[in-house]
């Protein structure tokens, strides 16, 4: 089990109902996660649509979890 | 009670006017239209009108609503008689009570010259040698377009305005050196909206030379929450013209350029190249991707910003080798379902003020030379907590793996000029159905109850499900539609990339239609 800290930016915060939680889980990947938390937390989007950053720096998709990673999955936005 | 009334009876003169008297109203005014002799030379001996009711009376009622609301008037009515009227009889009336005459007058101004424009009402002369023809429509002067343009010649001693940039010159970084620089650029800013108002001002305040301004759309109430330069006696206008009026009453030195049209495929190249910066200020992604790769392809900086809500992102595109751009961060433009609006998420009025601010910011400090340590990064600005974050793009991991960012860019602005010919305007679906289209409504189901479309479309898919059901677009041409032309537009992007041809989308959506319905109007 990892446990790291999520942040939600625009939809994804509207759709989680909160910009930051902390998330207990065993995927292994961030790809894994991010299908985990779109089934658990209704997300719209699919991971093609957004970009991941883990503690400040984007990240690719493969990279493993590791215990108190700061992970923030970014939409496009375009309000203006 | 109903204030707009479509009579085949003479006009009740008195009984009108009795509806008009409110304790609160200092006076009253009113117009009549009447049938004359003559119309462009051919002399007449009466007229027909003939209305699509329904329409008329709703729209009417609008009308008068909105001259109420606009000019702040007690009460205003209007009467408009449809069958046979002989020279001398009333065609329209039209009145109004207001606390003072000014606002009487300009309602009942306002009531007129659009009911002459807007209401689906047909005329018929008949002339005395016999024959009748039915009128054409002809331009209509709508006085309350030009209220402000007369209130402008009030103050043409502004011309004489010197301006006063001491406190800027004071900071050391900038002083007369900084200022002359200012001076002598040149910022296209894209959108005049929430982004776009701060922008516009803090460029023409700080006095920057040449201020480029595009934007294709008209100022709507709901724009009023946060674009700030705009007023409510502004709306309906082009948002380009009040902006440029905005800049000139602001600062008179500043050289405005304007562009009624969002830039396409087919020109943001050349419109770039004559500028030292882009602010990117859209609410729109289409226009977002354009501008990127108009600016790595004619290396000019860009300043994008975008908001959602309570947030905001701003980047950076310095435009030079090795330094990333839109595409190196999310390669192919989303679809408008992902990306969210203001007019469907909602949106804080100080939020985009906040980021366009920002974008204002770096536009100075680039213009300057000042240092942009932040330069190249995405930030994310969380105005809910107040916190900034700052995600550095890796650029070899972008656009560089797919050949860089400036073949990306040329590649897909290749794309998009193929595709320019997705676009079609119809002043009426039922045109477009003659034309041999099948209608897709590609809206989502709760549009399709709410809103039902002018004409019975042949398919009914909701936009992000046009890719998955490909298929079902076999022979024939297809006219997509939807509420803006946004969704339908890119859903025909998507189609076409899927290898259906013949796939087209109704440009400006459904709110085109009904703007300009192409109906012939009265002229009482």
């Amino acid at each position: 089990m990892t446990v790291v800290n999520l942040q939600y930016y625009a939809q994804l915060r509207e759709q989680a109902g909160t910009s930051a939680e902390q998330f207990t889980t065993t995927a292994a990947s961030l790809r894994d996660l991010y299908e985990e938390l779109r089934a658990a937390r209704g997300f719209s989007l699919s991971a093609d649509a957004l970009k991941v950053a883990v503690n400040a720096q984007f990240s690719a998709w493969d990279r493993p979890l590791r215990d108190g990673d700061t992970i923030v999955f970014i939409p496009p936005v375009a309000g203006g | 009670m109903s204030r707009f009334e479509l009579s085949s009876a003479a006009v009740d003169l008195a009984a009108q006017r009795d509806h008009l008297r409110h304790a609160a109203s200092g006076g009253y005014c009113a117009f009549e239209g009447w049938v004359r002799n003559s119309n462009e030379g051919r002399e007449v001996d009466g007229l027909s009108y003939e209305a699509y009711a329904e329409l008329a009376v709703a729209e009417g009622e609008r009308i008068v609503a909105e001259a109420i609301e606009r000019y702040g008037v007690t009460d205003a009515r209007c009467v408009h008689r449809t069958g046979d009227l002989k020279i001398g009889d009333m065609a329209v009336w039209v009145g109004a009570s207001a606390p003072h005459r000014d606002e009487a007058f300009r309602a009942c101004r306002y009531i007129i010259d659009e009911i002459k424009h807007r209401l689906p009402i047909w005329k018929k002369e008949h002339y005395v040698t016999g024959e009748s023809d039915w009128v054409a429509c002809t331009h209509v002067y709508r006085e309350h377009e030009h209220e402000n343009a007369h209130a402008h010649h009030h103050h043409s001693h502004m011309h004489n305005f010197e301006p006063d940039y001491s406190r800027h010159t004071r900071l050391r970084e900038v002083g007369e050196a900084g200022q002359a620089k200012l001076a002598s650029s040149r910022v296209l800013v894209i959108g005049a909206g929430g982004l776009g108002c701060p922008v516009i001002s803090y460029l023409a305040g700080a006095g920057v030379g040449t201020l480029g301004i595009v934007d294709g759309d008209h100022l709507d109430a709901s724009n009023l929450h946060r674009q700030t330069i705009y007023s409510a006696s502004e709306i309906g206008e082009y948002k380009v013209e009040l902006a440029m009026r905005r800049v000139n009453a602001l600062n008179p030195t500043v050289k405005v350029q304007t562009w009624k049209e969002p830039l396409s495929a087919a020109n943001a190249v050349e419109v770039f190249a004559q500028f030292d910066l882009v602010v990117e200020c859209t609410d729109d992604m289409q226009s977002r991707y354009l501008s990127s790769d108009a600016a790595v392809i004619t290396g000019t900086p860009l300043i994008l910003a975008s908001i959602y809500q309570y947030e905001g992102q701003l980047q950076f595109v310095a435009a030079k080798p090795g330094s990333p751009c839109l595409r190196c961060l999310w390669p192919q433009e989303p679809a408008p379902d992902a990306v969210g609006s203001c007019a469907l998420s909602g949106v804080l009025g100080p939020v985009p003020g906040v980021l366009g601010a920002m974008q204002a910011t770096e536009a100075l400090k680039y213009l300057l030379g000042l240092p942009q340590p932040n330069a190249g990064v995405l930030s994310l600005v969380n105005l809910i907590d107040l916190s900034i974050q700052h995600l550095p793009i890796d650029a070899s991991s972008g656009c560089a793996t797919h050949g860089g960012c400036v073949e990306v860019a040329r590649r897909a602005l290749a794309r998009s000029l193929d595709e320019d010919d997705i676009e079609l305007a119809f002043d009426r679906l039922a045109e477009a159905l003659v034309a041999g289209f099948q209608l897709v409504d590609v809206r989502t189901p709760e549009e399709w109850a709410s809103d039902p479309m002018p004409a019975a479309a042949a398919l009914q898919i909701p936009s992000v499900k046009v890719s998955e059901r490909a298929s079902e677009f076999t022979d024939g041409r297809y006219l997509l539609v939807c509420a803006s032309g946004r969704r339908s537009g890119h859903a025909a992007r998507v189609l076409r990339d899927a290898g259906v041809r013949e796939v087209y989308s109704l440009a400006g959506g459904l709110s085109a239609l009904r703007s300009e319905r192409g109906l012939c109007l009265a002229n009482p």
